[in-house]
């Protein structure tokens, strides 16, 4: 049988649904995809290792028993995809969320690839493939109960009409039906070309318009359906990557450079008597200790570091230089955004001008447990590694390029684990490469855990910038151009450090910066933005130099404390109120919607910025409130911070946090809830607390009370507002909460004292040095 | 040198072999298979891999399991079986039952990637066996001021942990 289900009037593509055969026992429909055109059954086969290259992993699967297994490449990194998924396709197919079990990340038994970030592509996809399979199945129920589709209505996955009705499972019964849909893209591929090494992050992405339901008609999106994960993890059930062991597994330690440029003299002795079943494994710069034993690894691994010699060096800059080592830095050419010319005239002509310049220093994920990998590298070539990356075909693509052997002798399996924040998104970064080419050295597999000193000094960050910006005024007191510049090192350097060490391939760093602002304000309508980058800082030296990465907002988080931060010395500099200034920059309205039901939430008037008590000196605490705002992936963030500071320590508390957001269709009112308020933790923490730090040749801040993050105890009361709306699609609701802290608290600290910091974070060393200029 | 070690885990009697020095996260983890605890810093400075022993969190990052000998050990694995020797539950029930902890955080959706979790709800146990009735400003001090570290999450879920203590504590009582 071979229907063919047209999906819509307009659309050139359409879904192919195929009876297979018959079976004796269950049956299923599974739903996969149409080779696209100019697609090999190479790059298919190459996709899909370990299963018959004519049988993709289905995307989809609903079984005899009413059971519907989802399959997709993309991950949960707790930011709630586990739940978001379920519910957008069981909104299509009419079923309850419950009935969905999710198969993700494994490279060997998923469709679609896709980075982990890109949950609003990711939704579309299962969207349109709830919608190809509702429509085939809605097209055989009409057949087999003999009923016009026209008179059938679907409700908790059973079709009625016409007096008659047959579940989902009842209707595959028996059967193995075969339901294609059309796709577009490719997988994850290394291309050195690439700003990130790999192109192809999104994986294969559903093409078509099949009929969706409408928002308005929406009954399970919207509703807060639970974390499916969460009861095995609080009872211990979870298997996390750190957990897997496998027979004859060694358990390893590295011992890393002295320095960020130290290349090996020689490796330390290892003591057999002490540890009677340890070994050295070393390639070029990369050394580890393995042993059967854990604790013998650890041991032995501290014994022979104590011992094991390298090189000198001495090429960084040293973090108290770092703002005078980006301003004589001779920087490339910028990437720029808007209206150069227009700007400068209007600059020279405005009423007023004011500039600022606001810098951070290097800050990172540092996620609670450190990077683990397992890997298993046989000698007939195939390669399995288990891993907690946000991008599994991008890592699998990776390692086999590291380890020069075919991509579809590569299997990836994907396992919980600590929060990544970004540095994983690429594929690369990670313990896996240790792990692959120490597997492949002892030809057993081997599990290798980084210590958080190890994680805190060798992971990639987010890199240091400093950024110029300057706003002119016109004579109605509105700002008439805003020209901002800002540098940075790359963000774009995901290459496994192990791959460095041992002189194995990887792709080269990413260089360059992007303009990543989404602009707020429409009535600003000269604006001209310029973003500079570098390689990273001591890139030349034999182990990378500091390599740069994205970090949760990535760009735009640093960019939106300049520009929000201006928003708000402006403000101030026309004695405006800081909401009604913004108020009378833009003409969107959902931008004014938010920031009206936040002000109102926070108990904002308008009095005068700085108040009038503001004062840089004292010892009784003083109190102030700032605003910020920020667009992100179809989502409108606002934060308003309260503070108390006192003035003579500098000691600053945030007491209270109000942030609001619309994001087009709430998908899940209690996870958005909540990751709202945990990224106003992150984002608070990165505003207050937290800085890398390194002497010339070395990472300094390596454990958690040299890397200070927020703590329960300086976590403020926060309020949440959240506006909902059916006509905007869906936005990105969960990521963004962390960048609107940072410019709102500055501001707040200016509403004070009077006195304006632009430097991140605000520590109380930076804080008294600031007020008493 | 490794040698033969007697503990009492999660109410049961396991016999290890281990060297005394190793601590004892790595024996429950690589030779009891209980994988709750979990790594974190490895100094104690983070609170991943608390457990409880003889009813107080300690960080068995640090613990030689040589010190565990003649104490009793819980993990969260064996958080259920405390309530329910302590409510007298039926074998039927206990099956059936968590701990109110573990059920307020269910209940409260509070893990994000859940890495640190395990280590909070030890942390929660803890405080309350000391103060059955927390308010939010003893909760903040707990997880905060109590030795040796304060409990860390990166995901940021203070929060929700604060509602989940809260929710507890209320079930605890009933």
């Amino acid at each position: 049988m071979t229907t063919k289900t047209e999906t819509s009037s307009n659309s050139p593509v359409t879904s192919t649904i195929t009876r297979r055969g018959f079976v004796k026992v269950g049956g299923a429909l599974f739903v996969s995809f149409a080779m696209p055109a100019g697609f090999s059954a190479l790059s298919i086969a190459e996709y899909q290792t370990s299963l018959d290259p004519s049988q993709l992993a289905s995307w989809l699967e609903i079984r005899s028993d009413d059971t519907i297994v989802v399959r997709t490449g993309r991950t949960e990194t707790g930011t709630g995809m586990s739940a978001y998924y379920a519910q957008t396709i069981a909104e299509e197919l009419n079923v309850r969320p419950e009935t969905i079990t999710l198969i993700l990340g494994d490279t060997d038994k998923t469709p679609d690839g896709g980075y982990s970030a890109g949950f609003l592509s990711g939704a579309t996809n299962l969207r349109k493939v709830g919608a190809y399979t509702y429509q085939a199945l809605f097209n055989l129920a009409a057949t087999h109960l003999g009923v016009p589709a026209s008179n059938l209505s679907v409700a908790d996955g059973i079709i009625s009409g016409g007096g008659k009705n047959i579940s989902y499972g009842q209707l595959v019964q028996g059967q193995h039906l075969e339901l294609k849909i059309p796709i577009e893209g490719s997988r994850t591929k290394v291309d050195p070309s690439a700003f990130t090494g790999v192109v192809g992050l999104d994986g294969f992405t559903v093409t078509g318009e099949p009929p969706m339901k409408p928002v308005g008609k929406y009954k399970i999106v919207g509703t807060s359906h639970p974390l499916p994960g969460i009861p095995d993890k609080v009872t211990g059930k979870t298997k996390w990557s750190c957990d897997v062991t496998l027979p004859g597994m060694l358990h390893a330690r590295m011992i890393r450079p002295a320095t960020l440029g130290s290349t090996l003299i020689s490796v330390g002795m290892l003591d057999r008597k002490q540890f009677p079943t340890a070994e050295i494994v070393k390639k070029n710069n990369l050394v580890a200790v393995v042993s059967p034993n854990e604790w013998e690894a650890i041991s032995a691994a501290r014994a022979v570091a104590s011992t094991t010699k390298w090189t000198d060096w001495a090429g960084l800059p040293g973090s108290e230089n770092l703002t005078k080592a980006f301003r004589d830095h001779k920087w490339d050419a910028p990437q720029t955004r808007g209206k150069a010319v227009e700007v400068n005239a209007a600059l020279a002509s405005a009423v007023k001008t004011i500039s600022a310049a606001y810098e951070q220093p290097y800050v990172r994920h540092a996620p609670i447990g450190p990077f683990v990998a397992v890997a298993d590298v046989r000698s007939d070539g195939s390669v399995t590694v288990w891993t907690h990356s946000s991008q599994s075909q991008g890592l699998r693509a990776r390692i086999a390029h590291t380890l020069n052997t075919p991509v579809e002798k590569v299997v990836v399996r994907w396992l919980d684990h600590s929060g990544q924040y970004g540095r994983t998104t690429f594929g690369g970064d990670g313990a896996e490469s240790d792990a692959v080419i120490l597997s492949q050295l002892a030809g057993k597999p081997v599990r290798v855990q980084w210590t958080l000193q190890e994680d805190l000094a060798w992971s990639s960050a987010s890199p240091g910038w400093v950024a110029d910006i300057k706003a002119g005024f016109d004579s109605s007191g509105r700002i008439a151009a805003i020209h901002s510049a800002s540098y940075s090192p790359s963000q774009q350097d995901p290459r496994f450090l192990g791959a460095i060490l041992a002189g194995m391939p990887t792709t080269p760093p990413g260089g360059g910066s992007w303009i990543a602002t989404e602009w707020p304000y429409d009535k600003i309508q000269n604006r001209f933005e310029q973003a500079f980058g570098m390689p990273n800082i001591a890139a030349d030296s034999s182990n990378g130099g500091l390599r740069g990465n994205i970090m949760r907002t990535p760009g735009q988080r640093q960019q939106n404390l300049v520009l929000e931060g201006l928003m708000n010395e402006a403000a101030a500099a026309v004695h405006a109120d800081p909401i009604q200034f913004r108020l009378d920059h833009t003409t969107d309205q959902r931008l004014i919607d938010i920031l009206n039901a936040t002000a109102k939430a926070a108990g904002w008037e308008p009095r005068p910025y700085p108040q009038k008590t503001a004062r840089k000196s004292g010892s009784t605490p003083l109190n102030g409130r700032g605003v910020s705002i920020m667009i992100r992936e179809n989502a409108y963030w606002v934060g308003i911070a309260e503070i108390s500071a006192i003035p003579d320590t500098g000691v600053v508390r945030v007491t209270q946090f109000t942030i609001g957001v619309e994001c087009g269709k709430i998908i899940n009112p209690r996870q958005l809830g909540l990751c709202m308020k945990s990224g106003v933790v992150m984002g608070l923490s990165e505003t207050l607390k937290e800085e890398v730090t390194f002497d010339k040749s070395k990472v300094t801040s390596t454990n958690w009370d040299r890397y200070k993050i927020l703590t329960m105890e300086e976590m403020p009361e926060i309020k949440i507002v959240q506006l909902s709306r059916d006509d905007k699609g869906f936005g990105g609701g969960s990521e963004g909460a962390n960048a609107v802290c940072m410019p709102a608290v500055v501001a707040a600290l200016f509403d004070a004292t009077g006195v304006q910091p632009r430097r991140i974070p605000l520590t109380p060393a930076y804080m008294t040095t600031l007020l008493k200029a | 040198m490794a040698s033969e070690l007697t503990l009492s885990v999660n109410g049961a009697k396991q016999v290890v072999f281990a060297a005394p020095e190793t601590p004892l996260l790595f024996v429950l983890r690589n030779e009891l298979k209980l994988t709750g605890p979990r790594l974190g810093c490895g100094m104690a400075q983070c609170g991943s891999c608390s457990v409880l022993l003889d009813g107080e969190e300690i960080r068995s990052c640090v613990t030689p399991v040589s010190y565990a000998v003649g104490k009793k050990v819980i993990t969260i694995e064996g958080l259920p079986e405390v309530w329910a020797t302590e409510k007298h539950l039926s074998a039927t029930d206990a099956a059936n039952t968590l701990h109110p902890v573990q059920q307020a955080w269910i209940d409260e959706q509070v893990p994000q990637c859940g890495y640190c979790q395990s280590g909070m709800m030890i942390a929660a146990v803890q405080l309350l066996s000391k103060n059955a009735n927390p308010t939010v400003a003893q909760i903040k001090d707990a997880f905060t001021n109590t030795p040796p570290s304060p409990h860390l999450c990166r995901c940021g879920t203070y929060s929700a942990i604060i509602d989940a203590v809260l929710r507890a504590a209320k079930a605890m009582k009933s």
